[in-house]
């Protein structure tokens, strides 16, 4: 079985000149964990995710790699200056928070592969052709086990 | 002990084992390739050429370097783990109501405590993070937090025995206690802390503002929510004060730093273990010894092989007679030579390579100036040297390179010309403060 049979071919996509404010507004309304960025040519430029948004709201310090903070209980909660990091960041391209990291899959790359990648805590994949690096669809967890079910 | 009967196509072993040497310092300089491979890629091609044998090779290892390295970095990671130097950052931070510049001064203080007592390196990883968190949280630039903590922690390693590398191979190769350190290089590192911070703090206090609500927000940190584990840290201060106070009274009770230390690190995990079921122990286990830094004490062995191939062949000999005919064979000259020498290139080199070449040459200088006791500012004049001088430079000190790596990481890099234009003088002006301490106490 291969991501070809079970992809979603119509996946909800965002323009790399969406604003962070618009596609976050997209994945509230959807209920969705991640937007695939597409150029005009519809070719695959990265994936927004509930991952960007949360290194947005998260301090630096949390995020230095191996040698991070690994705890932030001791810090107080400021929901109001967390709002404002939303508010100021509404306008900027999402270009600037695509999480380059998310590696996309083939039409024909086993589902096993795919399970794979779910085990490694990635999200939603981008289906992209070989080629011509188009976005042909997404593949979710839901849809493989949808699949198997 | 020369081997040169046994050395390859009848070559002659000092040229050969200085070659192999050069060029491995090159290729360490040149910072193309990893320095551990590089170190023990040398050892190996010593041997195999044979300047030494593998039996003569593992006696020039200096494993009480490496026995108190290992220990220390297990000791510091486990008790990392319990949250407690977040605590003192933060709980120093509040101390001073979260002003900047009170800040800086406390966190530069702490770094520089912590690194006298731990390895630079982990202290700075300890610590970099939470400056990184608070000075987010007050919106001034963490870069002078930072450079301060650079500077801080090189000069706080100088004060002992175990602070930083190359006391650790002086100390070691010497026998020198924890406290004949302390004795004699804690002075003037206060000194030269304080006067660095001041001068570091009045330099950047138009920089050092914030805001009353931002202030607020790093006032209203829980400290004690960042310690994680009591147990464990009841059991790792336990345990440190044990090691340090074996450290203090090493000579009284006839043991080596390393014996002190492994044996402190061995009881530390058998107190974290000790409630854990076999395979939680598997597990903790492998975690405490696996982040321990093995590049850098392989590197240490590799270069310890390598300048032990110096030695045997006559080289070392050979460069220390070369130095004292510099010198004129004059005592206090040598060791101010020594002082600045050291100074300006471990700003430039890795100065674990550089005291590892130096410590034969300064043993070789014995006979000269009448004996092992007479060499002792020599001692203090590298370890000065060495230590201090990677304040020069990104590149002088590990710690440098790990404070870059993480600032980079947070958006806020630190660049080579800038750092160097902010602490090549503050390095050199520590060096001056060595100079007159070292005339007044030691140089007559």
């Amino acid at each position: 079985m291969t991501v070809d049979s079970i992809m979603n071919r119509n996946p909800k996509t965002v323009p790399m000149t969406e604003t962070f404010g618009g596609a976050f507004a997209i994945l509230m309304d959807l209920r969705i964990d991640s937007l695939p960025v597409v150029d005009t040519n519809g070719i695959y430029r990265g994936m927004f995710d509930l991952e960007d948004i949360w290194e947005l709201l998260l301090p630096r310090a949390a995020m230095l790699g191996l040698k991070s903070l690994t705890d932030l209980a001791f810090v107080s909660d400021a929901k109001e200056a967390m709002h404002q990091k939303l508010q100021d960041a509404g306008a900027r391209p999402v270009s600037e928070f695509l999480d380059a990291q998310v590696q996309p899959v083939h039409a024909d790359t086993p589902v096993k592969e795919a399970i794979l990648l779910f085990y490694k805590h990635q999200g939603d994949l981008p289906v992209v052709d070989r080629a011509s690096k188009r976005l042909l669809g997404t593949v979710s967890p839901w849809e493989i086990l949808q699949a198997l079910r | 002990m020369h081997e040169q009967s046994h050395v390859i196509f009848g070559w002659n072993a000092s040229i050969l084992a200085s070659i192999l040497f050069v060029l491995v310092y090159a290729l360490i300089i040149s910072e193309k390739l990893n320095r551990a491979v590089l170190a023990l890629l040398g050892a190996g091609l010593l041997i195999i050429a044979g300047v030494l044998t593998q039996e003569a090779a593992i006696r020039g290892v200096d494993f009480n370097t490496i026995g108190l390295l290992l220990s220390m970095m297990v000791i510091v990671n486990i008790t990392g783990k319990s949250g407690v130097f977040q605590y003192v950052a933060i709980w120093s931070a509040k101390r001073v109501n979260a002003r900047p510049m009170g800040v800086m001064v406390m966190l530069s203080v702490v770094t520089a405590v912590f690194s006298a007592l731990l390895d630079n390196v982990t202290t700075v990883l300890l610590v970099v993070p939470v400056t990184i968190l608070i000075t987010e949280e007050l919106k001034v630039r963490a870069y002078p937090f930072l450079i301060a903590e650079i500077l801080s922690s090189n000069i706080g390693g100088t004060a002992t025995l175990i602070g930083d590398p190359p006391n650790i191979m002086i100390g070691s190769a010497v026998g020198l206690t924890f406290n004949d350190f302390v004795f004699n290089l804690l002075p003037v590192v206060v000194v030269v802390e304080i006067a660095t911070v001041v001068i570091f703090a009045f330099l950047w206090r138009k920089e050092l503002v914030t805001t009353e609500e931002a202030r607020e927000r790093v006032m209203s940190f829980h400290e004690r929510e960042a310690i994680k584990d009591v147990r464990l840290l009841k059991q790792a201060l336990f345990v440190l004060a044990l090691v340090i106070g074996g450290f203090v009274t090493a000579r009284l009770i006839h043991l080596e730093p390393a014996t002190i230390g492994l044996t402190g690190a061995a009881l530390l995990l058998l107190l974290d273990n000790f409630s854990r079921d076999a395979e939680e122990q598997s597990k903790n286990v492998h975690s405490a010894f696996a982040e321990a830094e093995w590049v850098t004490l392989i590197f240490f062995v590799g270069l310890f092989i390598l300048v032990h191939g110096l030695e045997a062949s006559g080289v070392i000999k050979w460069m220390a007679g070369q130095l004292l005919t510099a010198t004129g064979g004059d005592f206090n000259m040598t060791a101010i030579a020594i002082l600045w020498s050291s100074a300006i290139l471990s700003a430039f080199i890795d100065n674990i390579p550089f005291v590892a070449t130096m410590i034969p040459m300064i043993k070789a200088m014995g006979p000269a100036f009448g004996g092992d006791q007479a060499l002792m500012p020599l001692w203090w004049a590298l370890s000065m040297g060495a230590c201090l001088g990677g304040n020069g430079t990104l590149i002088g000190a590990s710690a440098n390179l790990v404070v870059a790596g993480l600032s980079e990481r947070a958006g806020q890099p630190i660049r080579f010309i800038s750092y160097m234009k902010s602490c090549f003088l503050l390095m050199l002006m520590s060096v001056a403060f060595c100079h007159v301490y070292m005339l007044l106490r030691y140089l007559h």
